[in-house]
This record gives structure tokens, sequence and C-alpha cells, in this order.
């Protein structure tokens, strides 16, 4: 006798169907994974070493000789360190007074830090060339009062060094805060108490408990940090900061079969920026420490005195007032008319918003960027959740790996991927200059995939296991219960990550700029450095522009936060 | 539906979870797996489930082998003991979820949805998300929604367990009920021997992987096979002893008798005499008939509960003996008082001495 009942028979196909199609979007995942990921890095470590079939250092020794790409990579270096250094002492300061003190209006104004997120440096880079400009409102206004008879070159030689570091604190010191924050806020304030009551000094208690246990928070964001200012492509390239090896990687794409150079030179940043994310894995995934259970929190969380308000306001008001200086200025531009050697505009005109839905490059920038974000923002969906969905319940062998590959894009720089798909598919039906979208949809995917998989992956850990146990005694397959049970549990997190998914590729720049060949296909980024670039009201548009997607990416970070809540900051760690 | 394990073996990495499991269930029984934390009967659970992958042997429903159909064809409804209600979905979606995935006709859906709403008085509740029941209509849920499709077995693991103690009581009766109303083959999984001994019409006793000892609730209780039974089921005195043969044994308490061991027993073998606290007679006021099997033992301790009584009594070498009496209604015993008792032979049990269940696979 059949140990089966007929009606079983029937649920048989479906369930063979249904899990068919799930384990083979798992397999086209991975596939993807393989194609554009691993093999255009591949590619590119490849072909630094191999004229053709010989294996040469050729390429090496010529980078090495050239004093204009060696100067790159050291100011690169400089940025990316002093970068870090200046967030460090930014956000530490803001993590303790969220982690430790409580006051009116926390949520508001730990919200409004977080703000200098949505726009990307190099837009705010326009406003500042305008005000620091050697006849801009800066100069101007110190010579109205007095201060100084002939203008400063702010934006002159070693300058400009300084104006992007600035740029790159004032757009990363959010994650730097994110991640110190929670690192703080994890630990247990007894931890503290106790120390207290032994007699070790306060001094005493920040270093050896303290900090440890903050450490790996902090190098997690640290890296992020380090990396994304020593990679970003946009601000070096608007405020004319030829000498840095992100611009050198540009320039080099267009005639990269000409001049191999461009791969030793990738080769450089992804032993740089891979290197260093794997190694901090390596030294600090073992080395989590398990939090006992928390007894009473609350006394983590103190009031402060009437100076400590002061002091906690001034710091916060101020730190946002400053962080949003670029986005002031690029406000200004963009309403100004008539505006010529005065401090601030004559008159304000809303023309320039009005000739953004008039002009075709910026209308089809919006257009496209929409579009092309949208779309990245469903594949990562898609991905992340089956990913994490994997990972979590290791539902294939070495699913450790597939969490550790899937982590790579957050350390991979924007111009090592957009490099190694011209690489890859120039010629290929899938070339860029033929047609970016695809590639463009796939590459702003790939890169946000980390922020997804966490996100999903933070749901699933939440949800029991016996929730999908359930549905499977029932006769349902393993993807009937993703969709129907799983799917909806760990929605919040789905959108919350898909939003940010979704900011970042509106932000995005090295791909864009790299892979982006042809007007029709340029992204609002694209479209914004196009029309800096172009004389007349180019500028004034490029700032109306900015200010638009400013608006939109702002709906987006508050909409995640809102979801989020805390965990936002887990969002955004290496390890 | 009868289902059978053969020679079953789970292993997690080098932790062997089920040794050499053999079991049988009949058709319509309410079968309990029963034993301590960390015995292995919710991982036998899972394994008759499908949730879990047997590492050797073979599992058989009616007779047709099941060990490797995948869980979803097994056709089994099962309770969790966390309930695992889907949190998203209404009492009634969390119902009909089995039922859809059935493809039944419209009517036939409804018809049943109905009946299971009704006996787990669950009608007045159908639009209430998970999270607005009480921990005891949640179970419910749990169990209508394992009902409503008509299981071939149904699996309860430990569902009884986060219930405060009067709903405990209560949920006893109806899943009994609900058992002899629908025959289903019912396996159920729990710690707690009092709900086996009450419900069960079977008991699997289950220790470190293995079932020691299978049999309805009576004679598990009067012929625990090993001591560790015996004091698992129920309370008992287990006092170690040799034999001396005829029936007689040599223990701490002197020699005792015990009726016929029908050759179980060598002259010599060590053996553990199990001794129930009702099956010791304490004399108050009066003397036993007869000599046998008497002791003189030192009250050391008086617990009263109304119903019945216990005893701590310790004899001269320091053995500690519960008594417990039902339906005392005055005595003027105090703590140090020598009391007389008494055990009838056929009221004693004599045991083999506790296998080592750690060796051997």
């Amino acid at each position: 006798m059949s140990p089966v009942t007929s009606q079983e028979d029937s649920g048989r196909l479906r369930r063979l169907i249904s899990n068919t199609v799930g384990y083979g979007t798992i397999g086209l995942t991975l596939a993807m994974l393989v194609f554009f990921l691993i093999v255009p890095v591949g590619l590119i470590v490849v072909k630094a070493f191999y004229n053709g079939e010989e294996f040469t250092l050729a390429y090496f020794e010529l980078l090495f000789d050239n004093d204009l790409q060696m100067e790159s990579i050291w100011n690169s270096l400089c940025i990316g360190l002093s970068t870090t250094v200046l967030t460090t002492l930014l956000a530490l300061p803001l993590a303790i007074v969220n982690a430790r003190f409580e006051f009116r209006g926390k949520a508001l104004l730990s919200g409004l830090l977080l703000v200098p997120m949505v726009m990307p440096p190099f837009v705010g880079a326009i406003g500042i060339l305008r005000f620091f400009a050697r006849r801009g409102s800066v100069n101007l206004q110190f010579m109205d009062w007095g201060w100084i008879d002939t203008p400063i070159e702010w934006l002159a030689g070693g300058n400009v060094f300084w104006a992007v570091v600035i740029l790159e604190v004032l757009h990363l010191y959010p994650i730097m805060y994110l991640n110190l924050t929670a690192a703080l806020a994890n630990i247990d304030p007894s931890l503290e108490e106790v120390a207290s009551t032994l007699g070790v000094p306060r001094w005493k208690q920040l270093k050896d408990v303290v900090w440890p246990l903050s450490r790996p928070g902090y190098f997690a964001g640290a890296i992020i940090v380090f990396i994304w200012a020593l990679t970003d492509l946009g601000t070096p390239l608007l405020v004319g900061y030829e000498a840095t090896m992100p611009v050198r990687i540009f320039t080099l794409v267009t005639d990269v079969n000409e001049n191999p150079m461009g791969f030793a030179l990738v080769f450089f940043v992804i032993v740089m920026t891979v290197g260093i994310f794997l190694l901090s894995k390596l030294i600090f995934s073992g080395r989590k420490y398990e939090m006992m259970a928390r007894g009473h929190v609350t006394s983590a969380v103190r009031i402060p005195g009437a100076a400590g308000k002061l002091l906690i306001y001034s710091l916060l008001i101020g730190t946002v007032v400053v962080a949003l200086v670029p986005h002031i200025t690029v406000l200004i531009t963009s309403v100004s008319d008539r505006w010529f050697m005065t401090v601030l505009p004559e008159q304000y005109t809303g023309r320039y918003y009005e000739m953004v839905f008039q002009t075709e490059l910026s209308l089809t920038g919006i257009k496209n960027s929409l579009m092309l974000s949208t779309a990245s923002m469903m594949l990562d969906v898609i991905l992340g959740l089956l990913i994490a969905y994997v990972v979590v319940r290791k539902l294939i062998p070495m699913a450790d790996l597939l969490d550790s590959l899937v982590m790579v894009p957050l350390a991979l720089p924007g111009i090592v991927l957009a490099f190694g798909y011209v690489v890859t598919y120039t010629d290929t039906f899938l070339d860029p200059l033929e047609n970016p979208i695809p590639l463009l949809i796939i590459a702003y995917g790939i890169r946000r995939l980390p922020f997804m998989v966490r996100s999903a992956a933070a749901g699933l850990q939440q949800t029991s296991v016996s929730l999908e146990e359930a549905s499977a005694t029932f006769g349902a397959s393993r993807f009937h219960t993703l969709r129907k049970i799983i799917m909806p549990l760990v929605f919040a997190n789905l959108v919350a990550g898909g939003l940010l998914c979704f900011a970042y590729a509106m932000l995005d720049v090295s791909d864009s700029l790299i892979l982006a060949m042809k007007d029709r296909y340029y992204p609002i980024t694209k479209a914004i450095y196009a029309l800096f670039l172009e004389a007349g009201s180019g500028e004034f548009i490029a700032s109306a522009l900015g200010m638009i997607g400013m608006l939109i990416l702002t709906a987006c970070i508050l909409g995640a936060s809102l979801i989020l809540g805390k965990k936002m900051g887990e969002l955004f760690r290496s390890a | 539906m009868q289902v059978v394990f053969e020679s079953v073996s789970k292993s997690y990495g080098d932790f062997p979870a089920i040794r050499d499991l053999n079991l049988t269930i009949e058709d319509g029984a309410l079968h309990f797996l029963l034993g301590p934390s960390g015995c292995g009967k919710t991982t036998t659970l899972r394994l008759l489930a499908g949730l879990e992958e047997v590492t050797e042997g073979k599992i058989f429903f009616d007779g047709g082998e099941v060990t490797h159909t995948p869980s979803a064809e097994r056709g089994i409804g099962m309770v969790f003991q966390n309930y695992a209600l889907w949190p998203h979905m209404t009492v009634l979606e969390n119902i009909e979820y089995g039922l859809k995935l059935r493809r039944l006709s419209k009517e036939e859906e409804s018809r049943r949805l109905d009946d299971v709403l009704g006996y787990t008085k669950l009608t007045q509740f159908a639009d209430r998300l998970p999270g607005q029941l009480s921990g005891g209509q949640q179970q419910r849920v749990a169990l209508a929604r394992a009902l409503v499709i008509r299981p071939n077995v149904l699996l309860l693991d430990e569902p009884l367990s986060n219930l405060d103690a009067k709903l405990r009581l209560e949920m006893r009766d109806n899943i009994t009920n609900i058992h002899r109303e629908t025959g289903i083959t019912t396996v159920y999984v729990t710690h707690d021997q009092k709900e086996a001994l009450s419900m069960g019409t079977a008991i699997s006793v289950q220790r470190a992987g293995r079932i020691i000892q299978t049999d309805a609730p009576r004679r598990l209780y009067h012929y625990p096979r090993t001591p560790f039974i015996a004091g698992f089921i129920g309370e008992t005195n287990l006092i170690a002893g040799s034999y001396l043969g005829g029936g007689k044994v040599d223990t701490g308490l002197g020699i005792l008798e015990a009726g016929s061991q029908e050759g179980k027993f060598h002259k010599g073998d060590s053996v553990i005499v199990s001794l129930r606290p009702e099956a010791i007679n304490v004399h108050i006021g009066s003397e036993p008939n007869d000599s046998v099997n008497r002791l003189n033992l030192k009250l050391e301790r008086l617990t009263y509960l109304g119903d019945n009584e216990h005893f701590h009594l310790q004899t001269a070498d320091g053995i500690d003996i519960k008594a417990s009496l039902f339906n005392v209604s005055h005595h003027d015993l105090t703590e140090g008082d020598t009391v007389t008792c008494s055990v009838a032979p056929d009221s004693l049990l004599v045991l083999h001495p506790e296998e080592d269940l750690s060796s051997g696979t």
C-alpha cells in the first residue's frame, strides 16, 4: 500500500516545478556573481601580468617609472588616510553623545546627521567651487569685512587636496558615526559599572573595556570610509585634482587597449581595497565578542547638565550646519540669477529648475537614473533575499564562502568594477559602447548587493526555522514557503534594503561615468557632470539637477532609517 | 496509519542523537515518546516528520518505506513546541494554508474549515492574528492547522509545555477527545510522565537516544524494565541488594521477600529493588498481620498534601525511604518516632541494575 495518499501526488509535480524554479534562480544568482564579479576582476588581474600568453611585469615597471601615476597613488592614499582620521575625530564625539546621552530633539538631530550621505560629494563640489573661487563669495565677504586685501587662493596648489578631503569627510562621517554608535550602544553598561566598583579610573575603563569591545565595530566602519574615500572618482574629477588614482583610471579606461598600464594601476587598487577588506575580515571575524544578556540598560543613558547640554547642542547643530554647507552652496547656486562679484546673488530665480525639465540631457538623466535604479533595486531584492536565505539556512555547501563573496563589492571600488566590465564585455553583446543599460543595472546591483544581503539576513535570523518547517509539513515546496511565509515576514528588511540600494544607485558616480558613453544613456550623475562642463548656464542647471536628485534620495534614506532604526549602522560595515 | 522505525540512527557530526532505534506505532494509537530532555525524543519526531534525514535505518508508513520521502509528501500534521504560527496570517489563513496546497473543492474546503474551527472552538477568533491570542488559543490554532489537512499521522512536540497548569489539564482532555473522535494516529512527545500516563494508549520511554521500553501506561508503571524507568514514571524507592534465590533479596532494609522471580536472577546477582511509596504500608496504632517484609523505620519528616501525606523515613543505616499514604484523617506521629511498615511481596519489584547506556552504538 502506498504510504502517500492520492491528493499528495498532484502536489508532487507542483513542488517539483517550484523547487526547480527556486534552485534555478539560485543557480542564476551564482552565475551572475561569477560573470559580473569574479570574471571581470579576475580578468584585470590576469591582464596586469600577461601580455597575450606571456607573463610579464613590464606594466608594473612602466607604472613605477611614471611619476604622475606614482604621485596619484600617493595622493589617493593620503586622501584615504586623512579622511579616515578626520571622520573618526568628528564621529567619535557624535557617537558618544548619541549612545550615552538623552536630550530633547535627539531623534531629529541624529537623523539630520545622516543627511550628508544623500549627496554625492562631487555635487557639493560644484557649490564649493563657486563659493571658494578666487572671486567667490567667501573671498568677497572677507574683503568686505576688511579681513583680507587680496583674494585667497583657496583651491590652488596643495589646497585642492584638502578641498577633496573635506568634501569626503563631510560625506562619509555618517558611516563612521553609525558604526561607532552601534558599537558603543552594544556594550553592556554594567561592564563599566563593574570596573567602577573595582575602583578602576575612568580613562583606564575606556582603554581596557570600552575600546577593546568597540574596536571591531570601529575598524569595520573605518575600512569602508578609507576605501570609499580612496576610490571616489567624482570629487577629484570635479575640483580638477588630476593627480589621483581614480581620475587616472578614468582617463586610462578610454584607451585601455593601447595603454595596458591601466591594468597594473587597477590591480594596485584591487590589492589595496579588497586586500585590506579581506584582511580585516580575517582578523576580526573570529573576534566578535558575545555580550552577556543585558540587565538594566537605562543607566547607560544619562541626562546631561546645563553645560553638557550646551556642548551637545552646539556640537550636533554645528556638525549638521557645516556638513550642509556644500548642499547649501549648491542650493544657492541652483536658484541664483545675476550673480557677479557679489557675496550672494542679487536676484533669485526658479528658471534652472524649469530648464532641468526642458533640457534633453537632464531630463533623460533623471529618467534613466530612475529606471536604472529601480531595475537594479529589484535585482538586488531578488538576489539579496535568495543569497541571504541560502546563506542563513546553509542550503548549499560552502555557504560561508558565498557570504564572504557577496560582501566583497562593499570594498570593490566602482572604478574597478566598471573598468573590469569595459575590459570583459567590449565587443560582446553587452558592449557598453552600444548600450550600457544592462551593464549599468548589473553594476549598480552588484555593488549594492551587500546592503540587501545584510538587511535580508538580519530579518531571516530573527525568523524561527520552525515557521518554515511547519509550512514544509503541509506539503509546501521550499520556494512556496519562501514566497508565502518568509517574504512577508522580512518585508520591512527588504523595503529598507531596497531603498538603500535605490538611493546608492542614484548616487553612483564611477560606474555611471565610465560605462555610460552616449548622451542618451547618461544617468543623472553623468548628466550633472556633463552639464557642469558645459559653458553658460550648464553649471546652474547641474546644481538644480543635483538638488532634485538630493530630494529623491533624502526621501529614500529617511524611509530606510525609519524602518531600520538603530540597525541601520549594521549595513555599513565590513566584518 | 502504522509507523515503523527499523534500526534507525541519527548522528550530528560525532554525536549520536538516536542509536539503533526500533519502534512500532500502531494505527490509531496515541503514542507517547517520553524521556528527559536531551534523550532524543524530539529528534525521533523530526525524523518521522521528515524534517531530519536519518543517518542509518528505515522508516515505514503502513509498510511503505518513507525514509527518504520529503516531509512535504508524508502527509503529516505537526504541532510545534513554539506552535510556529505564521505571525502575518490570521487564524483562518494559518489554518487554510495547508488546505490550499491540496487544491480541494471550495465546498470541501469550507466544510473542513467550519468543522475544525468548531471543535477547536476558534470560530470567533478566525480573523485575529496569532499575536492577539492567548497561549491556549494559539495552541488550539496550531492543533487545528495540523488537523484540518486530515494528516496520516499527527505529531505533537511538547504541545502543552508553554501553558499554565490549569490550561494544561484542560488541553489534555481536549487532545484526548480529538484523538478519540478522529482516530488519527498521533505521536506525542513530552517529558511529563503524568501527561503520558493519563492520555497515552502506548508509551515509549527514551533515554540517551534509545527506546528502553514500550508499553501501555499501566504495564509501564507496574512493570518498568529498568530502575531508570521505575524512577522516571512515578516515584519510587530504589534500593540496591543481592539476590539470595527463592525470591529473597538481601538489601539494606534487611532480607526482603519478593515473590517468585521465575529464574530471572541467579543467586548472588546484584539487583535493584523498586518500592513505590504507595506500596509501603505504614502501620499507625496497629500491627501488621504477619512478619513478612516488616520494617522498623525512623520518621524524619512529614509532608502533608491534603489528599495524601508523605512520610520521609530512614533506616538505622541511613537509607532514606519515602512512603505515601492516602486519606489519612488523623495520627499523632511526630518526627523522630519509630514507625512500623510492611510491604506486600508482590508490590516489590526486583530489577537488574542499570545497563551502561553511554557505550556501544
